[in-house]
C-alpha cells in the first residue's frame, strides 16, 4: 500500500465522526422532504415512497417563490453596494496618509463589535421613524452598513500587498491617477473583491434577526423568515413542506459556496496576516 | 489643497452609511435606557439608572447572563479544540481532500436559521431521527424529549453552535498553515524532531496569531448569536435556555419593555468591549515577551 493511501485512510477515519455529525441534519432535511405527510411523522431512514410532489406543492402553498426573489434582491443589492462604498475607503486607507486615518480605522473596529442584534431596538426606531418598516431597501442599507467594516478591512490589507511600483510606472507613462486605478490597480484586486463579495452575500442571505424585526407582511419575507414562519407559533407544522422549503433555500448557496470555497481560504489568509 | 481632500472624499460614503446605521441607533438606545418608556416607545421622565437597577434585581436576567457566558465559553473553546486537528488534516495532501474540505465547510454555506430549524425537527421526541438513530445504535432505549428540558436542550444547542462555528475557524487556520514554510519542518526533521515536537515547536507557535483572531471573532459572533436558540426553543421552556440576545428580543418585542431592553443592549456591548480590550492587551503583552 502506498504511503499516501495509508495516510488517506487514516485521515478519513479520523474525520468521519465529525463529517457524520455535520451531515446528519442535512440528511434529515433531504429525507424528510421526500416523505408523505403521514410518513414524515415516522422516523424511518428511507421513505417507502418518494414524494417528489412535495416540492411543487410546497412551492405553491408556502410563498417561497417570492421569498427567494426577495432574498436574491436584498443579498445581491447589498453586496454590490457594500463593494461599491468599501473600495474607495480601502484605497484611501492603503494609499494615502491623512489626519483621522487611525480614527477611521478604530471607528470601523468598534462598528464591527456592535452587531445588529445589540442595536435592533435603535434600528427599529430609526426605521419606524422614517415610516419604512416592511421595506426591503431598508434591509439593503442595514446589511451594507454592517458589512462595511469587514470589507474595508479585508480589501485594505489586500490592497497593501499590491506593489506601488506598478501604479507609479503607469503614472510615468503619463496615465492619470484615475485611469491607473481602473486599468492597473483594480484588476489586480479582483480576487479580494470576490472574497469580500461572497462574504457579504452569504451574510445577507442568512441574516435573521433584522429581517424578523423589520419585515411585517408575508410578501416581503426573506427566505429565513419565510421558512421560520412555517414553524413558529403554529399548532400543526407540515414538516415535509418545511424540510422541502429549507432544502430549496439551502442548495443554491451551498453549491455556489462549494465551488468558491478554495478562493475563501486563500483570501482569508491574505486578510488575516496583515 | 485639492489633493489633501481626496482621501476624505473616498472614505465619506462608507463613513456616512456606517455612522447613520450604527451611531444613531446607539445614541437612541442610550437615551431609551435612561428614560421611562411606554409600550409604544414614547420617552417619559428621565430616570437615570433605574432600568439597570431593576435588571440586576431580576433573577431571569442574572441567570441569562451567566448562561450567556457559559454558552460563549463552551462553544468557542469547543470550536477551537475541534478545529485545530481538522485544519491540520485538511492541510495535508491525501485522497479526497477536496471533498473533505467541502463537507467540513458545508454548515457555513447553509443559513443558521435553516440548520437550527432542521435540528429542531431532528430532535423531536417521537418523530425525530436523532432518537431513532441512537436507538438503532443501541445507545438509548427510550425516546428522549430533547427540547423539553434545558438539561438536554442546552447541550444540544451548544453542539449545534460548535458545528456551525467550525468552518469559519478551520478556514482561518488553513490560511495560517499555508503561510508556514515547508523547509522549516525539513530542517526540524533533520535535527531529529519527531512529529509531536514539530507540532509543538513549529506549528503551534506559528498558528498562535490565527488562534487569537479566531478566538476573538468567534467570541463576538457566538455571544451575539440569535438563530440557534430562537429557532429551537425560543429560550424556553420557562426561559431556561435564554441567553442575553433572546432575553433582549423578548423584553423588547414581546413584553414591550423597551427601556429595560435598551439597557440589556448596552450591558452586552460593555461586556464585549471589556472582553476585547482585555484580550488584546493580554495578547500584546505575550507578543512582547
Amino acid at each position: 500500500m502506498s504511503k499516501k493511501l495509508k495516510r488517506s485512510i487514516l485521515f478519513w477515519l479520523f474525520l468521519s465522526p465529525i463529517v457524520v455529525v455535520i451531515l446528519f441534519p442535512y440528511a434529515v432535511m433531504a429525507i424528510s422532504s421526500l416523505k408523505s405527510a403521514t410518513e414524515v411523522l415516522n422516523p424511518t431512514w428511507w421513505p417507502d415512497e418518494l414524494h417528489w410532489q412535495n416540492f411543487p406543492e410546497m412551492w405553491r402553498t408556502s410563498g417561497i417563490a417570492s421569498a427567494l426573489a426577495n432574498s436574491l434582491y436584498v443579498s445581491g443589492l447589498s453586496t454590490a453596494l457594500t463593494i461599491l462604498v468599501s473600495i474607495p475607503a480601502a484605497y484611501a486607507l492603503s494609499r494615502y496618509q491623512f489626519a483621522g486615518r487611525n480614527a477611521f480605522r478604530q471607528f470601523l473596529l468598534i462598528s464591527q463589535m456592535l452587531s445588529p442584534i445589540v442595536l435592533v431596538i435603535g434600528l427599529f426606531r430609526l426605521v419606524a421613524g422614517a415610516g419604512m418598516i416592511d421595506s426591503l431597501n431598508v434591509l439593503v442599507i442595514i446589511y451594507t452598513a454592517f458589512n462595511i467594516a469587514f470589507c474595508v478591512w479585508m480589501l485594505q490589507s489586500y490592497f497593501s500587498t499590491i506593489p506601488r511600483d506598478l501604479e507609479e510606472a503607469a503614472w510615468m507613462e503619463g496615465a492619470s491617477r484615475t485611469r491607473t486605478l481602473f486599468t492597473v490597480f483594480l484588476p489586480l484586486a479582483v480576487p479580494a473583491m470576490v472574497v469580500t463579495a461572497i462574504f457579504t452575500f452569504i451574510n445577507a442571505w442568512n441574516e435573521f434577526v433584522i429581517a424578523l424585526t423589520m419585515l411585517r407582511t408575508e410578501g416581503s419575507y426573506t427566505l429565513p423568515i419565510r421558512v421560520f414562519s412555517l414553524v413558529a407559533g403554529r399548532y400543526t407544522v407540515d414538516w415535509h413542506y418545511v424540510m422541502a422549503a429549507a432544502f430549496v433555500a439551502s442548495v443554491p448557496v451551498a453549491i455556489l459556496f462549494a465551488w468558491l470555497q478554495r478562493y475563501l481560504v486563500r483570501g482569508l489568509s491574505i486578510g488575516a496576516v496583515k | 489643497m485639492q489633493r489633501a481632500s481626496v482621501p476624505y472624499f473616498l472614505i465619506l460614503p462608507s463613513f456616512l452609511l456606517a455612522a447613520v446605521i450604527i451611531l444613531w441607533p446607539l445614541k437612541e438606545i442610550v437615551s431609551l435606557s435612561l428614560h421611562d418608556v411606554n409600550r409604544f416607545g414614547m420617552l417619559k421622565d428621565f430616570i437615570g439608572l433605574e432600568h439597570y437597577r431593576s435588571l440586576f434585581a431580576n433573577p431571569d436576567f442574572i441567570a441569562a447572563t451567566w448562561r450567556t457566558l457559559f454558552w460563549t465559553a463552551a462553544v468557542v473553546i469547543g470550536t477551537l479544540i475541534v478545529s485545530v486537528p481538522i485544519a491540520l488534516i485538511l492541510n495535508e495532501d491525501f485522497y479526497g481532500r477536496g471533498i473533505a474540505r467541502i463537507l467540513i465547510m458545508l454548515p457555513w454555506a447553509i443559513s443558521l436559521t435553516m440548520t437550527a430549524i432542521v435540528w429542531r425537527w431532528a430532535l423531536n421526541g417521537e418523530s425525530g431521527m436523532l432518537n431513532s438513530a441512537l436507538r438503532d445504535l443501541g445507545i438509548i432505549n427510550t425516546n428522549i424529549q430533547w427540547l423539553a428540558e434545558a438539561s438536554t436542550a442546552f447541550p444540544m444547542q451548544i453542539l449545534i453552535g460548535i458545528l456551525v462555528s467550525v468552518p469559519f475557524t478551520v478556514t482561518i487556520f488553513l490560511g495560517g498553515l499555508s503561510s508556514v514554510p515547508e523547509d522549516l519542518y525539513e530542517a526540524a526533521a533533520t535535527e531529529g524532531a519527531g512529529r509531536w515536537d514539530q507540532f509543538r515547536l513549529i506549528t503551534l507557535p506559528l498558528l498562535k496569531p490565527f488562534i487569537n483572531i479566531a478566538f476573538v471573532l468567534n467570541t463576538i459572533y457566538v455571544f451575539n448569536s440569535f438563530p440557534i436558540i430562537w429557532a429551537t426553543t425560543q429560550g424556553g421552556p420557562a426561559n431556561s435556555t435564554d441567553i442575553l440576545v433572546t432575553y433582549l428580543y423578548k423584553t423588547a418585542f414581546r413584553m414591550g419593555r423597551l427601556g429595560e431592553a435598551a439597557a440589556v443592549s448596552l450591558i452586552m456591548f460593555a461586556i464585549l468591549i471589556i472582553f476585547t480590550i482585555l484580550y488584546v492587551r493580554l495578547a500584546m503583552r505575550e507578543e512582547k515577551q
